[in-house]
Parts: structure tokens; sequence; C-alpha cells
């Protein structure tokens, strides 16, 4: 039998001495579905990290062990040079990183101001009640400061479009004041201009300098011009981590088109090999 | 139109003119309708509903179902007449004892649907015929009568003045201790209960943390559950609630009535009747939405239904088929409100 494990480059474990997260060896097994192999990856301070990769490839996994939703099987994560495992989502915002995920975490049923406060609501002095005038004020500041424009903040959010409500999902993380803020896809289901105003957002985060950012992309134009590093995870580890400035649109889809011939040939390899056995399956081995 | 606007924008808006509408409706037709004796009959007819309902309320919020509140409201009377009546425990106590039984049921119940992931509608079904089944035991299958709840008569003398003469004549006057005017045997006391209940869980729903994290997770169970909600906390304090206000109505009714018939069908019917109070008021059994104040609008407008068929003089028969057609015209009248109010009217 063929050797089903693909064999390419994989990178190793690397730091730098600014480095904000670091992660080392982790792998995740689902039953059967191996989704991370060896995945090692680094953020510096006020970077832009842009994770590239297909489909099934394991980003939203390891965005998920990050922050806490999902627990590695192995391999181990440093935070600020100390060793990192959070024990829940809240234990990972309690240590300064949050996430937007994929799926969204907003709550159609409620008010874009509770959304962008939830878990973190504000409360009267006196009594243990909401205070959502306050909330109210600060959601809209909030909103301002970031350029997002939405009409009114005491609607539910199911009123809002797609992008409208990407839009509240990022803010509400930048809002959290957090230091680590992971992105899983934030341009999906965004108009071109929407879209456009996610990436002068994260620009203005960049300048600002106080947040340190992994977004999962799917346009490589966009990572390019978004993002300072690349990695690109590739069946479950990381097989290319650069600068952006060092790579360009045509490397990054070489890899990803050599991958999938390389993945094809593998395939038919073992299909060769199956065939090449006896048909009738009664030779003992 | 500012005002069709406002009432529209509620949630409870469609169903607080149903219910006007069906007021009127009985006062026009019957002359008794409308007086203060009937007030106080009818409050036996709404208020115990709409305690259940708004523990019901938070649960159905979730997109679960609680079935077993029927159980509750009928084992927990027996519970107390056990520890009150066969035990020796004192009133009071033995009330707060039935109270921490109910609590331990819906700790069970919330587990089974949050932790271990029974659907609620079997779990509690499940729980239902349990607790029933326990109460049937229990109770032997008799009647009993509750402690506390005891009538004791006095002759006072009252003077008349009859054609110029004074006369004393001897009157009976009948009594029931603290205990029973407070917990349910008093006029008004089911009504002070439900309106107490009804205001702090309308207030926690609405403004707090509890409330806001039992619609998020009604809306968005693994959205709520990413944004670091502790869902399962939750849905177990809500399942807890549920069960108490079964209990405590279960308690009241049976002190108002001074003795407890271990009856299912009576319970079932409880347990359905809070249900449909929490759906007509506004509450949907997919989850996300509900409010406990339209709860309490939905039990007067099945109170006020039932009392103002009776007072017409309308067949026995009847009664639960105007009933079941009224819940359907009411909840079709509520969806097209809320397609209204999600489509252009700003309510929130």
């Amino acid at each position: 039998m063929a050797d089903p494990v693909i064999e390419h480059d994989v990178v190793g474990p690397s730091s730098a001495p600014d480095d904000v997260l670091r992660v080392e060896h982790i792998a995740k097994r689902f039953g059967p579905v191996t989704a991370l192999r060896d995945v090692n990856l680094h953020l510096k301070k006020g970077e832009v990290l842009g994770l590239l990769g297909d489909n099934g490839a394991g980003k939203s996994t390891l965005i998920k062990i990050i922050s806490g939703f999902q627990k590695q099987d192995s391999g181990q994560m440093w935070l600020h040079g100390e060793p990192y495992q959070p024990k829940s989502v809240g234990d990972a915002r309690a240590k300064g990183i949050d996430t937007v995920y994929q799926d969204l975490a907003l709550i159609d049923e409620l008010s874009v101001y509770h959304n962008l406060f939830l878990r973190r609501e504000r409360l009267l002095k006196l009594l243990p009640l909401l205070d959502n005038r306050r909330m109210k004020r600060e959601a809209r500041t909030a909103l301002d400061e970031i350029g997002i424009h939405i009409p009114r903040i005491d609607v539910s959010v199911a009123r809002l479009s797609g992008g409208q409500r990407q839009a509240i999902a990022v803010a509400r993380t930048v809002n959290s004041n957090a230091d680590i803020i992971l992105l899983d896809e934030p341009l999906a289901a965004m108009g071109a201009k929407e879209g456009a105003q996610i990436l002068d957002l994260v620009a203005r985060l960049k300048d600002e300098g106080r947040v340190s950012i992994i977004m999962i992309l799917h346009n490589y134009v966009h990572v390019l011009q978004a993002c300072d590093r690349v990695s690109m995870i590739q069946d479950g580890a990381i097989a290319l981590d650069k600068p952006t400035a060092e790579t360009s649109v045509e490397e990054l889809t070489d890899i990803v088109v050599n991958e999938y011939r390389r993945a094809r040939e593998a395939t038919r390899a073992e299909a060769a090999a199956t065939n090449a056995m006896p048909a009738n399956g009664k030779t003992n081995i | 139109m500012a005002l069709r606007e406002r009432v529209l924008g509620l949630r409870e808006g469609s169903i607080i003119v149903v219910t006007i509408v069906t007021a009127i409706y009985f006062s026009v037709e019957t002359s008794s309708f409308f007086t203060s004796a009937n007030f106080k009959t009818l409050l036996p007819y709404f208020a115990p509903y709409a305690i259940i309902a708004a523990g019901e309320v938070f649960v159905m919020i979730l997109g679960e179902i609680d079935l077993s509140i029927g159980a509750m409201y009928l084992f927990t009377p027996f519970l107390f007449y056990k520890l009150s009546a066969s035990w020796g425990i004192p009133l009071v106590p033995s009330v707060v004892i039935a109270m921490l039984v109910c609590t331990a049921v819906g700790l069970a119940n919330g587990v089974a649907v949050a932790v271990i992931g029974i659907n609620s509608f079997v779990a509690t079904l499940g729980m239902l015929f349990t607790f029933e089944g326990l109460a049937l035991i229990i109770s032997h299958g008799e009647t009993k009568s509750i402690p506390g709840a005891e009538v004791t008569h006095s002759e006072v003398s009252v003077s008349h003045i009859v054609n110029g003469h004074h006369i004393v004549l001897k009157e009976t006057v009948n009594h029931i201790g603290t205990f029973a005017k407070i917990f349910g045997a008093g006029t008004y006391s089911e009504l002070i209960w439900a309106v107490v209940i009804v205001i702090v869980l309308q207030v926690a729903l609405t403004f707090t943390r509890w409330g806001l994290y039992t619609v998020a997770i009604g809306s968005n169970k693994l959205g709520a559950a990413e944004a670091g909600v502790k869902v399962k906390s939750v849905m177990i304090r809500n399942f807890v609630l549920c069960s108490l206000t079964a209990g405590l109505v279960g308690i009241l009714e049976a002190v108002r009535a001074g003795s407890i018939q271990p009856d299912p069908a009576g319970s079932n019917e409880i347990l359905f009747f809070a249900i449909a109070a929490g759906v007509i008021g506004g509450t949907l059994l997919t989850g996300g939405s509900g409010t406990v104040v339209g709860a309490l609008i939905g039990a007067l407008f099945l109170g006020i239904l039932r009392d103002g068929l009776v007072l017409k003089g309308v067949n026995a028969n009847y009664l639960l088929f105007y009933t079941g057609l009224a819940v359907l015209i009411a909840m079709t009248v509520n969806i097209y409100v809320q397609r209204a109010r999600r489509g252009h009217s700003g309510g929130g």
C-alpha cells in the first residue's frame, strides 16, 4: 500500500523576539479525520497574519483551538512567552484573544448594541440590571470610531444585510479590548464596498499597532493587500510562511496547484497499487 | 396611525387587542360579566395559569418545552401534605422543602436536556409520567385535605335595628389562617402572587444578563456558546424556574381548594393551558422570542373566554371546542402581526 500521507514541505516551529503568540506541533483529530497534523505558527506584535488554505485544510479548526472553543490532541501554545492553554472561550477572551467566527456568532433576535456587548454587558451601578442607555451610547461611539455606518442600533440584527452583520461581528471583537484578534473569513458575504471597509478597518487597527490579527482569507489579492505575512495550511500542516512582500499571487497559486497535482498523483498511485493486487483477493499476505 | 404602530410594535400587541375585544363582547352580551363578583370568579381562571406560564415562557424562549409542569403541579401539594400532615413538619418549612424538591426535579430536567442531550419533549414527558405516578403512589389514590387550609367558624353577635327595636342575632363567621390567606386561599392571594411573579420575571427577561442569554440561546445556541455564554447553566436554571412556578401553583391551588385529588387528567389540562397561555401571548415554540407579560395576558384571555362562555350559558360540552378555535384564531393573528413587525414597523 502507498502511504496515504502526501509528502510536502512542512514549516517547522519558528519564532521572533516580539512574538505575542506561538503555536507548535498542534494536532487535532475528529474520529477518523485528521484536521491538523503538525501546525507551527507565530504572530508578532501589531502584525496582520493572513491564513490561507483550501476548504477542509484545517484553518477553522486551528482558529477554534487558539480561541479556546476546542482543545488540541497534542502540541503547545505560548502567549506572550507564557504557556497558553485556554479552558474555554471565556478564558481565552480573558487572556486577550477574541474571535469573529465564520458562522457569525451574532444573535438574530437581539439588537445591534446587545450583540456588540454580548458577554460584556454594562450594568447599572446599584442594581444588577442592564444599562441599555449606556450600551447604546458606547455602541454608537464604537461603531463611529471604526467607521461602520448602521442607521439604527436598537433593531435586531436579523434585519441587517450580510455585510452589516459581518461589520458588527468585527466591531464586537475590536471593541472587546482584545490584543489578539482572530478573523475567520471576515469578507465572506460582503459586497465590494463593505469588504473594502473591513480591510480599511484592519489597516487602521494595524496602524494603531495595538492589536495583532490572524485573518483567514480566500482571496490572494486581499492577503497581499492587507497582511504583513502569510501562512498557508495544506493537509493539516503549514506549507508556507513568508512575509507578503516576498511572495506573490503567482507563488501562492503555484503552491495550491502543485498540491492539487501531487494529491491527484498520489490518489492515482494508490488506485494503481490497489488494482495491481489480485482481483479475487484470495492471496494471503 | 401612531397608536396602531405602537400597539403592533409590542410583541403582546395582538393579544392585548384580542383580549379587550373579547372582554367587551362578553360585557355587552351578558349583564353579569362586568361586575366585581365576576372579577373574583375570574381570578382562579387565570392567575394560576399566568404563574405557570411565566416559568414555562423561560423554557419556551430557549426553544425547549417542559411538560413536567403538569406533574409538579399535581405532585408538590401531595408532597406538602406528606411533609406537613404525616411527618408533622410545620407549614412554612414544608413549603420550603417542597420547593427544594421542585428545584431538584428542574435540575434533573435541565441536566437531561442541556448536558445529556435528551430532547426536552421526551425528557420532560418521562418526568411528567414519573411524578404523576409518584403523586398517585404517595396519595394511595385518595383525596387529601390540605393542612393549614382548615376553615374555622366562630359565632359573633351582630345587632340589628328592626322596626326601631334593637335585636341581637348570632351569626357564624368563617376564618382561614394567615398561612392559607397568603398561600392561595385569600381572595386576591393568587392574583398578587401572579402579578409579582410576572413583573419580577419580565424584568429578569428584559433587563438582566440571564434574560438576554435566554433569548440568545433560543435564537442561536452555537453563536451564544461561541460568544462565551454558559449555555448549559442558563438552560438548567430555566428548567428549575419552570418546576418551581408549577410546584408553587400546585400548593396555592391546593390551599385555595382545601383539598387535593390525585387526578392526572386535571393537571394535564393545567399543563396544556399554561403552554397555550404562553403561545397565545406571543412566545414562539421555536425559541428566541417571548414575553412573560404576554403569557399573563394569554392566560387572562383564556380565563375571560371560559368565564364568559359559562356566563353566556354555553353548553359545557362546547367549552373546550370554543377554546380550541380561539387558540387557533389568536395564533393566526399573532403570526401576521409578527410578520408586520419584521416587515416595516419599528418595534424592538
